[in-house]
């Protein structure tokens, strides 16, 4: 019961501390383990990668701080860029209208799932389920000939992936995190999505029309998603239906490593990003280190490996902690 | 008949610091009632839940049946004798009678459960004990009072030598007490000893051998009923007069407006055509039996809950009102019995709870102003006299009196004007309690009106200015507060549709 530890906490500092000691740990034994790592194209190239996962970790962070989850960000996000880049490719709409149009797939599937879970008061995981299914299947319907190409060298590339070896998607991550975290921590919206995870019935017996309020979680969610699919075109530039399948579980782990609650009510948005630039350095870093020791192992699933077994530490110890808390 | 069954001494218990039985002793004979008394939070459940093995007391021993006994769980305690009848029942309502009276233990047929015997057993079971109900329906289609029997059943049917009754007869209608009273006398006969816990002085007085008092944690000692009054027994149980009792004038000003009217209120079958004014300044007490629908007109008027019909008009203006949103834009805050699931953010702090209906008066060209959230937390609170280490403190950490503060806090920074307060006192300590009162009547003094539910009759008649009674989703009496006595009440209280008129 010392006053420290229940102060109000939005968000905690504390954890992010951690997560980014872990972030330089294993910068620091990859490098250590082949020094090719911190090579500077392999720095931009993972800089690159990351502005996808972490656009997405942000969106999702405002579902899962109400108590919901969404499983379709991956999904939306790569029908966002085929649908857009169909558009684009069959001379349609000129490239920078892909931006808006992707936004904008995102902001639907977000708005459906909102409608579902806020209005028709189905449970989180299945609504998105299914609209992770279905967004999927019209991906892979859209794309007949397998691939859709995005044009390389461009104002668009270098706006959103990589200025003459400036990785510029980062910029935007960082200016996201701020805007996200103003939604989250000082305006009302981030107040009440806070609010409804910690007790949505008390919080509209408050006299908050909470339905409104998870239908924009759901929105920022699929917005992040259709932004998350400029970026990965951008970056990527082929992409195909199957393209970033469990790409969302990535997004979500992230979310979690991060520090916030499964339970809703506690969300740490810097650490959602920090959580997904986690994940990105243990990918590309496993990749240096199975090439280096010559390991004929996939690194894909090395990762899946070393990524789960972080995911349920990093939740165990905040379960371990609130409960020595409660005590 | 004369011998012990049961012998708790010295028993001691902490709950992180604080220390709710303070070396408490009771004592329960062969076919013996005897009746555990004492406010709410004094202490009888926290006895009860040691003496079944919920919690481990910190010391003192517990001789049942000649041996000394310390369970670990309750099946330890149930396996030993003791069954416990809650308040609320813990059954299946999905599963039938029967089920419920044998799950665990179903007779078998081979790897088949075998319902017909479990039918007959059940069924015979009932005729010992001499009750009318069929073993087959669903639980839940039975009255409160009938689920009452099929659990005091199971308890016989495992062979119980001891059984607890917490405050059987709260939500049952005269003739079901009747009923439960003839159960009890058998199973006296019977030699099964029974601890009954209730606040009803008339009932101790009819059925109980013994009583045993608790104040504050402590034993306060324990007469035969036959010797002692209840003024004896209010006096051991208080210890020192804290109501100021009855409010006999309603200070009401003679020409106040009404400035809630609800006309022809219906849901479901829960509240059947509700109609009441509210006036300003006023406290309006809403009494009734447990399952009356008090609660539900509240929730129907605030928004809560979706309504078939009915109008509502505040300040002699119909208004819409089908969310929580619309009540509160319309001067309505609702405050729930149940602080936790339907108020508190309860890892919250005190200030993010104290302003969550009013966070748009804190923000300034959409940032939220946590400084100015905290000082307005600081000042009303301290108006409230809330107890809390800081408003930065999580609500969580709060007694129950001083989180009902808390949300008492938040509608007036909301400055809403009507109060609905749903068993205001309910969990709370006796001294949080009058400070509640006194709250109340500050409230209305300052022009605000309340509507007050309340279970405690004590509490209606020294606040109240006019008691509306419920019964079975209706209302059968309007009292000024002057006609408002107990009988009064408790007769309106169990005015059935049946018994009318």
């Amino acid at each position: 019961m010392t006053g420290n530890m229940n102060k109000l906490k939005r968000f905690r500092p504390g954890q992010n501390i951690i997560i980014l000691f872990a972030l330089v740990l294993l910068v620091g034994v990859f490098t250590g383990l082949n020094p090719n790592f911190v090579d500077r194209y392999n720095i931009v190239s993972m800089a690159q990668s990351l502005a996808p996962y972490a656009i997405m970790s942000l969106g999702v962070t405002f579902v899962i701080a109400t108590g919901g989850i969404d499983l379709s960000i991956g999904t939306v996000c790569i029908a966002a860029a085929v649908v857009a880049g169909k558009l684009y490719t069959s001379g349609l709409v000129p490239l920078w209208a892909t931006v808006p149009v992707m936004i904008g797939i995102g902001i639907l599937f977000g708005f459906i799932n909102g409608l579902l879970v806020a209005k028709l008061k189905l449970p989180s995981f299945i609504a998105t389920l299914g609209t992770m299914m279905f967004s999927r299947g019209l991906s892979a319907l859209i794309v007949a000939d397998p691939n859709i190409f995005f044009p390389t060298g461009t104002w668009y590339n270098k706006v959103f992936s990589n200025y003459n070896g400036i990785p510029t998607g980062i910029l935007w991550v960082v200016g996201f995190t701020l805007i996200c975290s103003y939604i989250m921590y000082k305006n009302r919206t981030g107040r009440y999505i806070l609010s409804i995870g910690s007790n949505e019935e008390a919080t509209r017996l408050s006299g908050i029309n909470t339905d409104r309020y998870k239908l924009y979680a759901y929105i920022l969610a699929g917005m992040g998603s259709g932004i998350a699919a400029i970026f990965w075109s951008a970056s990527f530039t082929t992409v195909a239906a199957a393209t970033g399948n469990g790409m969302e579980l990535d997004a979500i782990a992230g979310v979690y490593i991060g520090g916030t609650s499964a339970a809703g009510g506690v969300a740490s948005v810097t650490g959602s990003v920090i959580g997904a630039a986690l994940l990105v350095v243990i990918r590309s870093g496993l990749n240096f280190v199975l090439a280096r020791f010559d390991l004929s192992l996939n690194s894909t699933y090395v990762t899946y490996v070393l990524t789960g077994i972080i995911v349920v530490a990093a939740v165990l110890a905040d379960v371990l902690k609130s409960r020595r808390r409660r005590k | 008949m004369n011998d012990v069954i049961l012998k708790m001494e010295g028993i001691e218990k902490s709950f992180s610091g604080v220390h709710a039985l303070k070396s408490v002793d009771f004592e329960l004979r062969r076919g013996e009632v005897h009746a555990l008394m004492g406010e709410n939070g004094a202490g009888k459940s926290t006895l009860m839940k040691v003496l079944c093995g919920i919690h481990q007391p910190d010391g003192g021993r517990i001789v049942l049946f000649g041996k000394e006994v310390s369970f670990r769980n309750i099946a330890q305690a149930q396996a030993a004798g003791i069954s416990v009848i809650h308040q609320e029942l813990n059954m299946m309502n999905h599963l039938s009678v029967a089920q419920n009276i044998y799950i665990g233990r179903e007779p078998a047929k081979g790897i088949m459960i075998d319902d017909r015997k479990m039918i007959r057993d059940a069924k015979g079971l009932f005729d010992r004990i001499g009750v009318n109900i069929d073993p087959r329906v669903r639980l839940g289609e039975l009255t409160v009072g009938k689920q009452q029997m099929v659990e005091i059943a199971k308890a016989v049917s495992r062979d119980c030598r001891l059984l607890v009754l917490d405050e059987p007869t709260a939500a049952l209608t005269q003739t079901e007490v009747e009923e439960l009273f003839k159960i009890m006398t058998d199973l006296k006969q019977r030699g099964i000893g029974m601890i009954y816990i209730s606040h009803r002085m008339d009932e101790i007085e009819r059925i109980s051998d013994r009583v045993t008092v608790m104040r504050d944690g402590e034993y306060a000692g324990t007469v035969n009923t036959s010797d002692t009054t209840k003024d004896e027994i209010v006096r051991m149980m208080v210890g020192r007069v804290i109501y100021a009792g009855h409010k006999t004038e309603s200070t009401v000003a003679k020409d106040a407006p009404a400035v809630l009217e609800v006309q022809g209120l219906n849901c479901g079958s829960e509240v059947k055509d509700v109609s009441f004014k509210l006036r300003q300044g006023e406290i309006l007490g809403f009494s009734g039996l447990m399952g009356a629908g008090r609660t539900e007109v509240a929730r129907a008027v605030y928004g809560a809950d979706p309504r078939d019909s009915g109008t509502i008009k505040i300040n002699g203006k119909e208004v819409e009102i089908n969310s929580p949103e619309q009540a509160v834009k319309n001067g309505i805050c609702y405050l729930s019995e149940d602080r936790k699931q339907y108020g508190l953010l309860l890892d919250k702090s005190v200030a993010e709870n104290s302003a969550l209906a009013s966070l748009e008066t804190f923000t300034r060209m959409g940032w939220i102003n946590d400084k100015s959230i905290e000082g307005q937390a600081e000042k009303t609170n301290a108006a409230l006299r809330t107890k809390t280490p800081s408003v930065e403190q999580l609500v969580k950490n709060l007694s129950g009196g001083n989180q009902q503060k808390v949300i008492v806090a938040r509608w007036l920074i909301k400055n809403s004007d009507i109060f609905i307060f749903d068993e205001p006192t309910r969990g709370i300590d006796i001294g949080a309690k009058s400070e509640m009162y006194s709250l109340m009547e500050e409230l209305v003094t300052e022009g605000k009106s309340i509507i007050m539910i309340s279970s405690e009759l004590s509490e209606i008649q020294r606040l109240c200015d006019r008691v509306i009674v419920m019964c079975e989703g209706r209302i059968t009496a309007e009292l000024d507060c002057a006609d408002a006595t107990q009988e009064e009440i408790m007769r309106y209280a169990t005015m059935r549709e049946s018994m009318k008129g």
